[in-house]
């Protein structure tokens, strides 16, 4: 009674995996509607197929474990085969997708629900199979079981057509993006595309390379724009606070004559002849947004100081002499009683998107934090993005080079190969010091073009800069301290 | 190719329903059809194998 219980819920299964996603699939959006899978899609449709086969299988022979094993492991696969392919799309905005959307959800969605319920459904049956079910020999099949079988023929019959005329024979293969399906062979498209040569990456376009300001040529003369003016360093010492870890980033506010230093963690507000920390404490990167290493910082409205991770992701903090150090526990590895943390949260880009940030600056005119971009291995562009009162994005550009700059780019360089590790920013001029090819940009914010550039030989991998009256402090990852004079226009 | 596999498919479950006896033949397909919705989905994924998203 049992056994026959287990057969007809399995029968039952495989009818119901044939007919809902394979058979409608085929059918009713293909036949009916015109839909095509894509190559992807093809592959996640054949693995219910598949599913559906070992239950077949299972029906005839009984639960062998080789038939449990491969079942299990076709729809892990496809489980797998769902997140890969949902995953191109699951960050893209509401009601956005690819192809068809079934229910409120696309369908490739559709098939990670469908495997997940069937290794659930595998699973129930597992555990409701004992020793004797197994059996030797063939089982005969009831009428219920013929009708799965059946059905799953008529399915894949179904799917045999619609491969055929969308994929082709041997060597063609489904396409990454199908063609609507027709009855009609003049309309039917086979491609070898797939087959064609690319290279084999883990991770594709999300392998991108942490920054790293040792990485790049500090050469000036083999930068991007030719014959810049050269802007002597006027003094040079080195920082001998108390730090943990290097200097990252390096900010000035004159409402209270502090300066602002970031470590790869620590915040650091120093006084005004950077000897001697007034306060600081090392935030606790983990256990809440993922802060990653800083590498800018900015002062905000009222004393507030913001540290920008390379990963875009910041935290907000308001020096307070009383704060509760029980609650900051949390928050902070060191001097819990110095600060209170106000927000910790992440800027947004769409032209940054895919880039680390080095840097970070406040526009008190605009009330704005701005960040710039630094070329990756995968993406090669400066783009620098503004974000308004509520940290949002409020504007986004790629600097142009101002026609009265009488700056010139020699060949095919572009600005893009600027790697931006500190900024500035004051009366509407941002100020940007690239590690690579030790050049200081000048870019106007309203006209969102560089419209003066300056070569500063000597630095060792800036990290940071900070306007100090018309003194420009530029700090390095060794800890070095250079101060130029701003450039006059 | 994946009409390849479909009849395979169609090929193995036929095996299964009509001469039974067939049974490591039928297997043997099995395993064959997995195989290639395997190399094929990592053929169409070859230039990012692992989900595309924040890991």
């Amino acid at each position: 009674m049992r056994r026959d219980v287990l057969y007809t819920i399995l029968a039952l299964a495989v009818i119901a995996l044939a007919v809902i996603p394979v058979g409608v699939a085929v059918f009713v959006l293909g036949f009916v509607y015109g839909d095509s899978p894509c190559v992807m899609c093809w592959e996640q449709r054949i693995g219910m197929a598949l599913v559906a086969l070992v239950g077949l299988f299972v029906l005839r022979y009984g639960p062998k474990p080789k038939y449990l094993g491969m079942a299990v492991l076709v729809a892990i696969w496809g489980v797998f085969m769902g997140i890969r392919h949902t995953g191109m799309h699951a960050a893209r905005d509401v009601g956005q997708g690819f192809s068809a959307e079934i229910l409120g959800a696309h369908t490739y969605t559709w098939a990670l629900f469908i495997y997940w319920v069937s290794v659930a459904t595998m699973g129930v049956l597992l555990l409701m199979t004992k020793k004797e079910d197994i059996e030797d020999q063939p089982r005969t099949l009831r009428p219920l079981e013929w009708l799965a079988g059946v059905v799953f023929l008529v399915v894949i019959a179904g799917n045999i057509i619609q491969a055929f005329a969308s994929t082709g024979p041997p060597p063609f293969m489904g396409q990454s993006d199908p063609v609507r399906f027709s009855f009609n062979p003049t309309h039917w498209v086979w491609s070898l595309e797939e087959w064609s040569p690319a290279p084999i990456s883990l991770r594709g376009r999300w392998s991108i390379d942490k920054p790293d300001v040792a990485a790049v040529s500090s050469e000036p003369g083999a930068g991007p724009l030719a014959d810049l003016p050269i802007l002597s360093v006027k003094t040079q010492s080195k920082l001998t606070l108390p730090l943990a870890g290097t200097p990252t980033d390096l900010a000035y506010d004159p409402a209270t004559s502090q300066f602002l230093v970031t470590t790869q963690q620590g915040i650091y507000l120093a006084d005004e002849t950077l000897g001697k920390v007034n306060r600081h404490t090392v935030i606790d990167v983990g256990f809440a947004v993922d802060l990653g290493q800083f590498g800018g910082a900015a002062f905000l409205d009222k004393g507030a100081v913001m540290a920008v991770g390379e990963n875009k992701s910041y935290v907000v903090l308001e020096p307070n002499d009383k704060a509760d150090a029980n609650a900051n526990f949390r928050y902070f590895l060191e001097s819990f009683d110095k600060f209170n943390e106000v927000s910790r949260s992440r800027f947004g880009t769409v032209r940054g998107r895919m880039m680390y940030t080095m840097s970070a600056a406040y526009d008190p005119a605009t009330k704005s934090v701005y960040t710039v971009t630094v070329p990756n291995n995968k993406v090669k562009r400066l783009v620098i993005s503004r974000f308004g009162r509520d940290l949002t994005l409020s504007e986004e550009f790629l600097p142009t080079i101002a026609a009265e700059s009488g700056l010139k780019l020699t060949g095919k360089r572009t600005l893009d190969e600027f790697y931006v590790t500190g900024t500035a920013i004051a009366d509407g001029r941002m100020y940007a010091i690239s590690a690579a090819y030790n050049t200081l940009l000048t870019i106007d914010l309203h006209a969102r073009a560089v419209v003066a550039a300056h070569a500063i030989p000597g630095l060792v991998r800036p990290t940071g800069i900070a306007l100090k009256g018309e003194d420009l402090y530029i700090v390095g990852e060794s800890g070095a301290l250079w101060v130029v004079a701003r450039p006059p226009n | 190719m994946e009409f390849l596999n479909l009849v395979i498919i169609f090929i193995a479950a036929c095996l299964v329903l009509r001469k039974p006896h067939k049974e490591r033949l039928a297997f043997g397909l099995l395993v064959v059809s997995v195989l290639l919705m395997v190399f094929l989905f990592s053929i169409a994924t070859r230039t990012g194998l692992l989900p595309g998203v924040n890991y």
